[in-house]
C-alpha cells in the first residue's frame, strides 16, 4: 500500500505507510474522506519526537488485530502491559504525557490505554507521600484536613 | 568538542567555554577584559535579543513608526507550556533560592554574564531554545552530561492527573485498585476532586459487585444490577462534561455530592421474590440512583421522593466493609429461639425470616429485632420445606401435603395433597411449582391452567429448583444422582453422578458467575456414564461451528428459551460438594472438607455456604479447591442454610436458628 506523509507541529515531515497509519482512526477517517491526495497530512498537535515515537509503537501494531473495541469489556481490564509496550513506554514523564495526548487526538484507543495503565501503574501501591513526589505535586491540604482525608480512607486498607 | 578530553575540575571548563565564546567573536582572553567584554558584549548583543523577542519587559515593543511589534502570543514556549496552562512547569522556590546564593558566590563580573545568558535564554522562542540547548550540550563533558541527565529525571515530573483532560484522567483512576484509589484521593485537593468522583466509584461497583473481580480477585456483596446499569450512561455523559462544570477554580469537594440520588429503604416493596439464592439485595442496600443535572427535573414519580444524594464511594465503602468483614471473619451472631424440635428449612427476605421444624409449625421472625412475629400451625407433622415471597408461604411436610397461607395474616389458604408420602422439597417460580417426594416423584403444579404432571425418579426426592428462562428443573434424588429435566418434553436432559449415596441438594449457580478457565480440566472424575464424556468433545466442536445447543434443537428455535443455567452444585450424604457444568454433565470439582453428610447447601456468584451432620458451616469460593472459612456453633447437625450478600443464617438439630450478620 501506498505511503503517505504526515506534518508534525514543527513543520517536519514524516512518511509513513498506510497501514501504520491506519491505527489512527483519526487519519484513517481523513484518508477515506478526502481520498488519498498525495499531499502531506497536517498534525498541528504534535512535535516531530512524539510523532516518531507514536508511530514506532504504530508500525509495531500495524498487523494487531482490530480491538474490540467496546469500552464496556471492564471485567477484563487489567493493568497488564505487555512486554514489547512496556519498553516502549520505559521514557521521561513529558514523552509519556505527550504520547498520551497524541494517541488521544489521534484517536489510537491501544495506545491511549497502554498509556494511561503506565500512568496508573506509577500510581498503584504507593503512599500519597510517594505519589507526590512521583509526579511533584503539591501537598496543598492543611494537617487537619490532611487527618481527616486519611480517616475518610481508611476503610480502603484491608486489616 | 575538546571538552570531552578536559580532565580539569569544572570551574575551569566553566572558563573554558567563555573563552571560546571571546574567541568567537575575536575578543581577547584576559581575566581583565573579561569583565568589560561581557558587558560590551551584554549591550551588545543581549539587549537587542531581549528587546526582540521580550518587548513587555523591556519597553521597547514598538517599531519606529510607533506601532506595536506583532509577535507570536508566548513565543517562548511550546504549546502546552504557555504561561497561562496549568501544567506550565515553574521551578520551585527552594531551588531558585539556591540557584542566587551560588551566583552570589561568584565575582560581580560573573554574575552578570550568566545573568546574561539566563535572560537570553529566557526571553529566546522555542526554536532558539532549542538551538541554544544543542549548543550547551554540544559543549558539555561527560560528567556536565550526567549531572544533565541526573537533574532532568529529577526535573521531569507532570502532574499527570492535573495536566491531563479530566477524562483521561478518569481513565487512569479506573484502572486502579481500591486501595490506590483512597490513597489517591490523599494526595491534594485536585486528586481527591478526581478521585472521588462518582465517574470513578461507579465503574468501581459495576466490576466489583456480585461478582468476582478478575483484577483482584475478590467481589463486593450485591448491589441491585439493574441500578447500576441505570446510572451508567449518566455516569459517562459526566465523564466527559467533568471539565466544562469544574474547570476554573475548582469547587472542592462539591462535584461529587450533587449526581447520585439515593432511594431510601423501601419497607412496603413490592419486589417479587425469585429463588432463594439469587437476587437478594439486602433492605440496606437499595440503593436507586439517577444523575439530575441543574437543567433536568425529575418526573413527579413515586421513586424519587425517598431519595436523597450519595456519593457512589460511600456506596461502594459500604459493600467493601461487608466483604472485609466476610475475609476477616468480624461478624455478630443472633440465635433465634423458639421451635421445640429441629429445624428443617428457612428463608429470609429483607427483614423477614421464616422457619420449619419438625415440630410441625412455621415460624416468621423479625431479623433486626430477633422477635417472633408469628406461628403458624396447621401441618400435623413436621415442616420439611418453605418458600415465600410478597403474598404467600408455600410449605411441604412429612403429613404429604402441601399448604398455601397468607402469610401476613396467618391464614391457610388452600391444602394439596398429591403425594404419597412426605415432601421433601418444592421450589416455586411464578406460575409453576415443583414439589419433591419421598415418593420417588417430583409433581409440577401450574397454577394457571391447574395442570400437573410427574417426574419420576427411582427413589426418593430430595431437592428441586425451577429454572423458569431455560423451563428446566433440576432435581436430587436418593439414588446417586441429580438431574436436568425438560419441562416441556419432560425428559431429562441430564444426569449428574459421582456423589456415592443420596444427594441431598442441588442448587443452580447465577447465570453471570465467572468461574473463568482456572476450572477448566482442573478434574476430569466423571464416571464415564454413558454418553456424556463421549459426546462433549463433539459438542465443543459443534459449538464453534455454530451456535448449536448442547441441549438439543429446542432451546435455539425458541428465542425466549435460555440455556440451563452453566453450573450447578451438588452435596450428599457422602460429605462433599460437587460442581457440575451442565453443557458437558462434567463434574468439575469435588470440595471435601465436611466430616458427614451435607444437608444444607447455598450459593451466589460470590461464595457457597454448606452445613451438616458434622454441626460445621463451611464457606467456599467455587473457583477454589479447599474451604475457606468454618463456622461451628450448632450443637447439633445444620439441616438448612440461607445466604445472603452480608449474613448467613442456618437452622439445626438443637432446635435453634442461628444468623451471622457481616454488615458493618
Amino acid at each position: 500500500m501506498a505511503n503517505i506523509t504526515l506534518t508534525s507541529s514543527d513543520g517536519v515531515d514524516v512518511t509513513v505507510e498506510r497501514t501504520v497509519a491506519d491505527r489512527s482512526v483519526l487519519i484513517k477517517n481523513m484518508l477515506e474522506d478526502l481520498g488519498e491526495t498525495g499531499e502531506s497530512i497536517p498534525i498541528p498537535n504534535v512535535n516531530e519526537a512524539v510523532l516518531k515515537k507514536v508511530i514506532e509503537w504504530c508500525d509495531h501494531h500495524k498487523n494487531d488485530p482490530p480491538s474490540a473495541g467496546d469500552d464496556d469489556d471492564n471485567r477484563r481490564k487489567t493493568t497488564d502491559i505487555d512486554e514489547w509496550d512496556q519498553k516502549f513506554m520505559q521514557v521521561d514523564q513529558e514523552m509519556l504525557f505527550e504520547v498520551i495526548l497524541a494517541a488521544n487526538y489521534l484517536d489510537i484507543k491501544a495506545l491511549l490505554d497502554v498509556g494511561c495503565k503506565t500512568v496508573a501503574n506509577m500510581i498503584k501501591g504507593k503512599s500519597p507521600e510517594e505519589i507526590r513526589k512521583t509526579f511533584n505535586i503539591q501537598n496543598d491540604f492543611t494537617p487537619e484536613e490532611e487527618d481527616q482525608i486519611r480517616r475518610e480512607n481508611e476503610w480502603a486498607e484491608d486489616r | 568538542m575538546s571538552t570531552s578530553k578536559n580532565t580539569v575540575a569544572p570551574t575551569s571548563k566553566v572558563e573554558d567555554c567563555a573563552a571560546m565564546t571571546h574567541d568567537k567573536h575575536g575578543q581577547p582572553v584576559g581575566t581583565n577584559d573579561k569583565a568589560e567584554s561581557l558587558t560590551e558584549l551584554g549591550q551588545r548583543n543581549v539587549a537587542p535579543f531581549l528587546a526582540k523577542y521580550n518587548p513587555r519587559q523591556h519597553g521597547t515593543a514598538r517599531s519606529e513608526d510607533g506601532t506595536p511589534v506583532p509577535r507570536p502570543a508566548n513565543a517562548g514556549y511550546c504549546y502546552r507550556h504557555q504561561p497561562d496552562s496549568k501544567c506550565r512547569r515553574q521551578a520551585d522556590e527552594q531551588s531558585k533560592r539556591q540557584i542566587q546564593q551560588e551566583l552570589d558566590t561568584l565575582p560581580q563580573d560573573d554574575q552578570q554574564g550568566i545573568a546574561h545568558v539566563w535572560s537570553l535564554f529566557s526571553a529566546a522562542p522555542a526554536k532558539q531554545r532549542k538551538l541554544m540547548l544543542q549548543g550547551v550540550l554540544a559543549q558539555c563533558c561527560f560528567p556536565q552530561l550526567s549531572f544533565i541527565s541526573a537533574s532532568v529525571r529529577e526535573l521531569i515530573r507532570i502532574d499527570f492527573l492535573s495536566a491531563l483532560p479530566p477524562e483521561l484522567s478518569f481513565k487512569i483512576l479506573r484502572y486502579l485498585d481500591t486501595g490506590s484509589l483512597c490513597r489517591a484521593a490523599q494526595v491534594s485537593h485536585r486528586w481527591k476532586m478526581l478521585a472521588d468522583d462518582d465517574v470513578v466509584w461507579h465503574r468501581m461497583c459495576e466490576q466489583h459487585i456480585r461478582r468476582k473481580c478478575n483484577k483482584c480477585g475478590w467481589g463486593l456483596p450485591l448491589l441491585d444490577r439493574k441500578r447500576l446499569r441505570e446510572a451508567k450512561r449518566e455516569i459517562e455523559l459526566r465523564a466527559s462534561n467533568w471539565g466544562n462544570e469544574s474547570s476554573g477554580e475548582p469547587t472542592q469537594g462539591a462535584p461529587n455530592g450533587t449526581c447520585s440520588v439515593v432511594e431510601l429503604p423501601n419497607t412496603g416493596s413490592k419486589r417479587k421474590v425469585d429463588t432463594s439464592t439469587d437476587d437478594q439485595d439486602d433492605g440496606c442496600a437499595m440503593i436507586k440512583r439517577h444523575c439530575v443535572s441543574p437543567a433536568y427535573r425529575p418526573e413527579p414519580d413515586d421513586e424519587y421522593y425517598k431519595t436523597r444524594y450519595r456519593p457512589w464511594k460511600d456506596v461502594y465503602r459500604d459493600r467493601f466493609v461487608v466483604g472485609l468483614n466476610w475475609k476477616h471473619r468480624r461478624c455478630s451472631i443472633k440465635t433465634f429461639r423458639g421451635h421445640t424440635d429441629s429445624v428443617m428449612c428457612l428463608q429470609f427476605e429483607d427483614n423477614i425470616l421464616m422457619t420449619g421444624s419438625y415440630d410441625a409449625t412455621i415460624k416468621i421472625w423479625d431479623m433486626e429485632t430477633g422477635e417472633e412475629l408469628r406461628t403458624l400451625r396447621g401441618h400435623s407433622a413436621g415442616v420439611r420445606c418453605l418458600q415465600f415471597d410478597d403474598t404467600k408461604l408455600i410449605t411441604g411436610s412429612l403429613d404429604r401435603s402441601i399448604r398455601v397461607w397468607n402469610w401476613r395474616t396467618g391464614e391457610c389458604i388452600s391444602r394439596y395433597n398429591g403425594h404419597s408420602d412426605a415432601v421433601i422439597a418444592l421450589h416455586f417460580d411464578s406460575t409453576l411449582l415443583a414439589s419433591a417426594s419421598v415418593d420417588h416423584t417430583v409433581k409440577v403444579w401450574n397454577f394457571k391452567d391447574k395442570s400437573t404432571f410427574v417426574l419420576q425418579h427411582p427413589a426418593a426426592v430430595n431437592a428441586v429448583k425451577i429454572d423458569t428462562p431455560s423451563r428446566t428443573v433440576l432435581t436430587a434424588c436418593d439414588d446417586g444422582a441429580a438431574r436436568l429435566w425438560d419441562l416441556d418434553t419432560k425428559e431429562c436432559l441430564r444426569t449428574f453422578k459421582n456423589h456415592i449415596g443420596p444427594v441431598q441438594q442441588v442448587i443452580p449457580l447465577p447465570r453471570e458467575i465467572e468461574l473463568g478457565d482456572d476450572l477448566a480440566d482442573c478434574e476430569n472424575d466423571h464416571s464415564g456414564e454413558g454418553p456424556v464424556d463421549i459426546i462433549s468433545p463433539l459438542l465443543k466442536h459443534a459449538n464453534l461451528a455454530s451456535p448449536t445447543s448442547a441441549f438439543g434443537s429446542t432451546f435455539e428455535q425458541d428465542k425466549d428459551r435460555r440455556e440451563p443455567p452453566q453450573y450447578v452444585i451438588t452435596s450428599g450424604i457422602d460429605a462433599t460438594i460437587r460442581l457440575w457444568e451442565t453443557n458437558s454433565g462434567r463434574c468439575l470439582r469435588t470440595f471435601f472438607g465436611h466430616l458427614e453428610g451435607i444437608w444444607a447447601l447455598s450459593g451466589d456468584t460470590l461464595r457457597i455456604a454448606s452445613g451438616g451432620s458434622d454441626r460445621m458451616v463451611k464457606i467456599w469460593d467455587p473457583r477454589l479447591p479447599s474451604c475457606q472459612e468454618t463456622y461451628e456453633g450448632h450443637s447439633a447437625a445444620v439441616n438448612c442454610i440461607g445466604l445472603s450478600d452480608s449474613r448467613f443464617i442456618t437452622g439445626s438439630d438443637d432446635y435453634h436458628v442461628r444468623m451471622y450478620d457481616f454488615r458493618a
